[in-house]
């Protein structure tokens, strides 16, 4: 029976202290960098033109004119081209859609019950899709797959480095903090909806949410009242029994794991946020957010960033309101207080972030907003770096931070600027100088033995 | 004494707008990209009712004169394969008009168009003066008419009605490619065999479907055997969708066999047999920026392929499959100019080159006597950051106006009244 006690007990302990699925990451072979004389855009609001960019084993050391550097150094000469942080996207689905998009592999969404916070969507990464390597030719150093929309509850995302490996812990960014998926509105409303079983309303969505963080709570609560006890009452008393799905909302409530929320309308963003106060959590961004704009001051209040897409709409009736400055409305709330991201949610879309923000730059220009180049790198850099929890590693050229940074042939708000150079760690993953890119398992001899499936 | 002042007033209307109509604009000093692979020049373009009178180096004199100097002229951009008009909202079907169950190759989308559509302001706010509208698919390997319409708002539609037939092959997750391409051969013999008299009463035409097993057992109508004899008849421009390499050469096949005007779209695989596709000069709508290899039949999806092409001497047209935003072909055009294309034969791919093959009418090209669908430019138009100061539809000065402009009005503007209550 003591045995029994002290069995469980260690299970016990190593859920709460022991991490499942650890990152692994090793990053590639680096050298220390001197990349010199370019233009800048910093991810923290900064242009520098003509300025040097110093990387010293793996990481930023210095941003200016003329810095000195010895022999060891490896000199790019970047004059006339751009220099940012490595791009981050806060939605996709690569690894969990990947391509080809056949249904053996369409493993994002576990749409058998509105609430799926038990499953996590690292677990259902394909490590082969080929997506990525196209994505790091767009300047992606990181990005965060997250479970589909189907249920309210979705599960746990993931934040990944852009550099495919054939484990997913050794593609899984160390030390980024779990997400949680939620979903608003139509899609699951549909989904159970048309099998006749709740929700099938929004007001059925709201009741289901509350239901699991009410759930949620008295679980924690019992947590928080075994791990109050002494050793001596823990080895006498049992362990509350674990739960998959209680583990993840409790660590939401704890604030360990960041609630991610795909919500379009307007008045259901806000119901949502009643939502987190009713049970003392914390939503870190809006996805898609097509009605963003109509409570943008309501974002900045609660400090939610909003992920949106520069134009996309129409496709569903909630998705109907779009106005292309939704994302400077967003990044302008309370005298510049907001928090905007542009995020894809798009295979095609992440390969061209930049574009998108210069799309949705030139409409908050014309709305009327004054906002420079180099805040609007910040909705594809430093703040989904925020979002994703990972800023204090990256998303801005910021001395000390990990030396991800993207060398662009021309300004990078320009349709014709090309990603040059991709270096994760201080390591080039991306040369397009000497056709240095990473290929898949998948796209090795796929269509002609001796080629790689994009080889011409 | 109120319904005479209202008399007059409608009778000024009408006399002050014959005088905008007969009122020539001048545009002066712009940028001109003609459309036609030539190289820009700076020049004045005088526009006179619908049409577009001159097109000159040398001063023009106008009745009202734009100055556009710095600014960027181009013919209205026209896209190819949209929804336009009979999809409001996709995910929901009581605005959808754009399938059939019941016609598989004569189903028209034309009577269905709505211009009062919002993504007709919205996307004309975005350079889109006209459209090449096509349904879904139908159960048939080619079936289904689309029609060109031209963005003008007006309620009286002005286009081109069932002026393509669609089809489609590739893997599907049902019937063998195989089967689709007998079918696709057994319905063109069958076309081939219709006589005009065969089709000019109802009852002839059920009869011969009786008679024909490919007619019966695809369960045919009159209808459809109208639109089979214009496809073989009349020249009509058949858009097949395709992808794998193999599936384009066997097109390359059916189309040489039974003379066929055939464009194919998707495309992903043509850098694979690009000789062959411009031996057999077949036009191509390909979307430049779509390297994903989104299926087994698009697993050469390359970024480079629009440049690719057009090196071999393929013409080529844009789409662009997001939802709603089809001037999103301007972002596609720069993406392939970024990655190899000229920059006049991007510009061409979705200005004069539906024109030329979908024959659209003498549109499309900056030229004397040709419709004067123009925008001119706050900058370069293959930007996505850019945008028309000024569109003109057949002459027209069109209001910039959408639902979406009038939001961000709504939620930037007087948010001082509650938002109800706002303009």
């Amino acid at each position: 029976m003591t045995k029994l006690i002290k069995y469980s007990f260690l299970i016990f302990a190593c859920f709460i202290e022991a991490k499942p699925f650890e990152s692994t990451y090793e990053p590639l072979p680096s050298e220390n960098i001197l990349i010199r004389n370019a233009n800048i855009y910093d991810g923290e609001g900064n242009e520098f033109k003509e300025t040097d960019l110093l990387i010293q084993e793996r990481k930023i050391v210095a941003i200016g004119k003329d810095l000195p550097v010895g022999n060891e150094f490896l000199i790019i000469d970047a004059s006339n081209k751009w220099v940012t942080p490595g791009i981050i996207d806060i939605h996709s689905h690569m690894g969990v859609y990947p391509a080809p998009g056949v249904s053996t592999s369409s493993d994002g969404n576990e749409a058998t019950s509105p609430v799926t916070a038990d499953v996590w969507a690292e677990h259902s990464i394909w490590v082969q899709d080929p997506q990525y390597a196209l994505a790091l030719k767009g300047g992606i150093t990181a990005f965060h797959i997250l479970p589909g929309s189907a249920n309210l509850i979705g599960g746990r995302g993931v934040t990944v480095k852009n550099l495919q490996r054939n484990t997913i812990n050794s593609m899984k960014f160390p030390d980024a903090p779990h997400s949680l998926k939620m979903a608003c509105g139509e899609n699951p409303k549909r989904v159970y909806g048309n099998r006749q079983q709740a929700p099938s309303t929004r007001m059925g969505n709201a009741a289901g949410y509350r239901k699991s963080w009410i759930q949620a709570q008295a679980y924690l609560s019992r947590l928080d009242e075994y791990e109050a006890k002494s050793d001596e009452a823990k080895e006498i008393g049992y362990a509350p029994q674990r739960d998959l799905e209680m583990d993840t909302l409790a660590g939401v409530l704890r604030g360990e794991i960041l609630v991610h929320n795909h919500c379009y309308r307007a008045e259901e963003m806000a119901t949502m946020i009643n939502i987190a106060n009713e049970f003392n959590y914390k939503i870190t961004a809006f996805h898609h957010g097509v009605e963003a704009y109509k409570i943008a001051d309501l974002l900045a209040e609660n400090n939610i960033c909003g992920a949106l897409w520069a134009d996309w709409w129409g496709f569903k009736h909630e998705a109907y309101d779009m106005v292309q400055a939704n994302i400077a409305i967003v990044d302008q709330a309370l005298g510049g207080k907001g928090c905007a991201i542009v995020h894809s949610d798009d295979a095609i879309g992440i390969q061209h972030l930049n574009q998108e923000a210069s799309k949705a730059l030139a409409a908050g220009l014309r709305a009327g907003f004054d906002i420079s180049k180099a805040r609007a790198m910040n909705w594809i850099t430093s703040n989904p770096a925020k979002a994703a929890g990972i800023y204090d590693q990256t998303g801005s050229l910021k001395v000390g931070k990990n030396a991800d940074v993207v060398i662009w042939s021309k300004n990078p708000f320009s349709v014709y600027a090309l990603v040059e150079r991709v270096f994760i760690d201080g390591a080039t993953a991306y040369n397009r100088e000497n056709n240095f890119q990473p290929a898949s398992d998948f796209d090795v001899g796929i269509i002609s033995p001796e080629k790689n499936r994009t080889e011409e | 004494m109120i319904s005479q002042s209202k008399k007059v007033l409608f009778l000024f209307f009408i006399f002050f707008n014959g005088i905008i109509n007969s009122e020539s604009i001048l545009i002066q000093n712009v940028t001109i990209y003609d459309g036609k692979n030539n190289n820009p020049f700076v020049g004045n373009v005088l526009v006179d009712g619908n049409k577009i009178s001159r097109v000159s180096t040398s001063n023009l004199r106008g009745d009202k004169v734009i100055d556009a100097t710095g600014k960027i002229l181009t013919p209205g951009i026209i896209s190819t394969d949209t929804d336009i008009g009979i999809v409001e909202i996709g995910a929901l079907s009581v605005t959808r008009d754009d399938s059939s169950d019941l016609y598989k190759i004569g189903f028209s989308i034309y009577d269905a168009f709505n211009p009062n559509s919002v993504l007709i302001p919205w996307n004309r706010s975005n350079g889109i003066t006209s459209t090449l509208t096509l349904p879904q698919n139908t159960d048939s390997p080619i079936g289904g008419l689309g029609s060109f319409f031209v963005l003008d708002s007006n309620l009286e539609i002005t286009g081109i009605k069932d002026n393509v037939m669609i089809g489609r092959v590739g893997g599907s997750g049902g019937e063998s490619r195989s089967e689709t391409f007998s079918i696709m051969e057994d319905l063109l013999e069958f076309a081939s065999s219709i006589d005009s008299k065969d089709i000019e009463s109802y009852q002839d035409a059920a009869d011969l479907i009786d008679d024909s097993p490919i007619a019966e057992t695809m369960e045919l109508h009159p209808r459809d055997l109208k639109a089979l004899y214009r496809l073989i008849n009349d020249d009509l421009p058949l858009i097949i969708k395709a992808n794998r390499a193999s599936d384009l050469l066997k097109l390359i096949n059916i189309k040489e066999k039974y003379d066929l005007n055939l464009i194919i779209i998707g495309a992903q695989e043509a850098g694979l047999v690009a000789n062959k596709i411009a031996e057999s000069d077949i036009p191509l709508i390909i979307n430049p920026i779509n390297n994903i290899p989104e299926s087994f039949d698009e697993l050469a999806a390359n970024i480079e392929l629009a440049g690719n092409l057009e090196r071999i001497g393929i013409t080529l047209m844009f789409n662009a499959p997001r939802s709603h935003n089809y001037h999103l072909i301007r972002q596609g055009a720069g993406v392939a100019v970024a990655n190899g294309m000229s920059y006049e034969g991007a510009l061409k791919a979705i200005t004069l080159s539906p024109v030329e093959i979908f024959n659209l009418g003498n549109r499309g090209q900056i030229a004397q006597g040709n419709i004067a669908d123009l925008i001119i430019w706050d900058a370069d138009p293959l930007e996505p950051s850019s945008m028309p100061e000024k569109v003109f539809i057949n002459g027209k000065d069109i209001d910039l106006t959408s639902r979406m402009s009038r939001l961000t009005d709504r939620y930037t503007k007087n948010k001082d009244k509650p938002n109800g209550y706002r303009n």
